[in-house]
């Protein structure tokens, strides 16, 4: 018998980094922080690893777009772009699920799968009205 | 440093070819190239061949391009690598030969651009170029060029005031050149009653990536340019009687983040300003010296915005000179005298080395009736990686011999 729970769904996340010498925030992160210089490690064997902050909340769209070309394995009429501004001042690209968007609105971001690639589920944010 | 010249250039005609082989299709560039600067015949002068190809890799299953051009073309034992820079591959390739000549690693350097996206459907198309974008923070969320293409327009749309039919208005300029350019992809003129004011201007220019209509980007294309270089300096020189020189006055590059949104503000092109200003540098000449340009108008808001960060026009203000005629043949900074990306066609790898193509028939004076620019002396193309996040900028120049 298999048991299948073990291939239980991974919460979905998107996070900024946090760099451990002098705190200022990234998304996506570079490999040595532009304030301090710190250098940061994926593997983190060798340097202090940087702590993950989940990327998400409130948030200002600051422009949008509806794209009717998309891009293979994307099997729907349109989809809603947008980029938007968090309060701890940075900014992303997000998938916008609003149906008349307006720049300058306010949102809500939040983690969410975007598509399934080989098997692999892929996370991206969506942005929605609050509430 | 050496003084850099374009001895030959050639070019294929732009549009579907994808019944062709990419290689093939760039072999016909190189040699028109060769034969344009007399010395078919002779083709082992060239020391160096720089390819450039963006997507071959992932579209046509076929790598090792460079290798396999310079033996297509019996070229042997030249140096040869591919260059691949997103959309700025061209001119990247350009900028790598005029630094192997300036240097003196070689006297002669063969550059040849060229792609054929048509070989594939265009979501896959699409999806190939959408690779050149962050993996995960923009490409995973399923975002394309198209995309930030439409999302810039609107910001700029907001800021400025500029309306979409200010924007048809450059298409409509721009297919008027085109229809001109026996090369060009697209070369049926559009008139702004058929995609802006007319009643059914909605749907024969329908939404693409909002507020971008089908009118406001350019083709998918399959197509190749090739230009040869020599140092002026070199012996070698006597053997191009073909056609007069064209100097490569300046030739400047520069990056900037690579996501859109890291950007202080997403409008501002700062690496198209930077690579201008370091061209302008080198060449010794500004703005105001610059008789005519071929800028990067993937979409039609890219020639709007680019023309002001080089100079031409203030921030916010391209708007008013478009509506002048400023940027037509005939007008005091002629714009994509090819047809642009917009009408000429994109075939990403091939595109910087075709505009600069563009610049040395206009500054010989063979450029076809009607869109010839009247007696110029120096002309500038800015060619747009990324989403400009990596821009190439080079000023060809004519020589008074």
């Amino acid at each position: 018998m298999i048991d299948f729970s073990i291939y239980g769904e991974k919460q979905a996340e998107v996070n900024a980094l946090k760099c451990p010498n002098c705190g200022t925030l990234y998304y996506p992160a570079p490999m040595v922080c532009a304030k301090c210089h710190t250098r940061r490690d994926p593997s983190a064997v060798f340097f202090t690893p940087w702590e993950q902050v989940p990327l998400g909340g409130r948030c200002k769209l600051l422009s949008w777009t509806r794209v009717y070309a998309l891009p293979e394995g994307y099997n729907v009429k349109f989809l809603n772009f947008g980029v938007v501004a968090f309060e701890n001042g940075l900014k992303a690209s997000v998938r916008l699920e609003v149906d008349d968007p307006k720049t300058g609105m306010e949102l809500v971001a939040e983690p969410g799968v975007t598509t399934e690639r080989a098997g692999k589920q892929i996370y991206g944010l969506f942005a929605r009205l609050p509430g | 440093m050496r003084k850099v010249a374009i001895v030959g250039i050639g070019h294929t005609g732009f549009g579907n070819l994808s019944e062709f082989d990419l290689v093939d299709v760039m072999g016909f560039a190189a040699c028109s190239a060769l034969q344009d600067a007399g010395v078919l015949q002779e083709r082992r002068l060239v020391e160096q061949l720089l390819v450039s190809n963006m997507c071959g890799g992932i579209i046509n299953h076929q790598t090792g391009i460079a290798s396999a051009l310079v033996s297509r073309l019996g070229m042997e034992p030249a140096m040869a690598e591919l260059v691949e820079n997103g959309p700025a591959s061209g001119a990247s390739a350009v900028k790598l030969a005029v630094m192997a000549i300036a240097s003196g690693l070689a006297d002669t350097a063969l550059v040849v651009g060229g792609e054929l996206m048509r070989a594939v459907t265009g979501w896959i198309g699409t999806d190939a170029v959408a690779t050149l974008l962050h993996p995960q923070a923009e490409y995973d969320l399923g975002l394309t060029l198209p995309a930030f293409g439409g999302i810039f327009t609107r910001m700029y749309m907001e800021r400025y005031g500029l309306t979409e039919r200010e924007l048809a208005m450059v298409a409509v300029k721009d297919h008027e050149n085109a229809a001109k350019n026996p090369w060009a992809h697209v070369r049926v003129p559009c008139t702004l009653e058929a995609i802006h004011d007319g009643e059914n201007a909605d749907v024969v220019n329908n939404y693409v990536a909002e507020p971008l209509r089908l009118y406001g980007m350019c083709p998918v294309s399959d197509g190749a340019a090739a230009l040869l270089l020599c140092a002026l300096d070199s012996p070698k020189m006597k053997h191009f009687q073909g056609k007069p020189p064209v100097l490569i006055s300046g030739i400047g590059a520069a990056t900037d983040r690579h996501c859109v949104h890291e950007r202080q503000d997403p409008l501002r092109l700062e690496a198209v300003r930077l690579s201008a200003e370091r061209a302008y540098a080198m060449a010794g000449l500004g703005p105001k010296d610059i008789c005519f340009a071929e800028l990067h108008d993937a979409f039609v808001i890219l020639e709007i915005a680019i023309s002001e960060e080089v100079g031409f026009f203030e921030r916010g203000k391209a708007r008013e000179g478009i509506v002048r005629g400023e940027t037509r043949i005939d007008g005091r900074i002629p714009l994509n005298t090819s047809g642009g990306l917009k009408a000429k066609g994109h075939p990403v790898g091939a595109t910087g080395v075709s505009q600069i193509y563009e610049l040395v028939k206009q500054l010989r004076g063979e450029a076809e009736k009607g869109r010839q620019v009247k007696d110029p002396r120096h002309g500038l193309a800015v060619n747009f990686g990324g989403f400009g996040n990596n821009v190439v900028s080079t000023i060809c120049s004519r020589i008074n011999l």
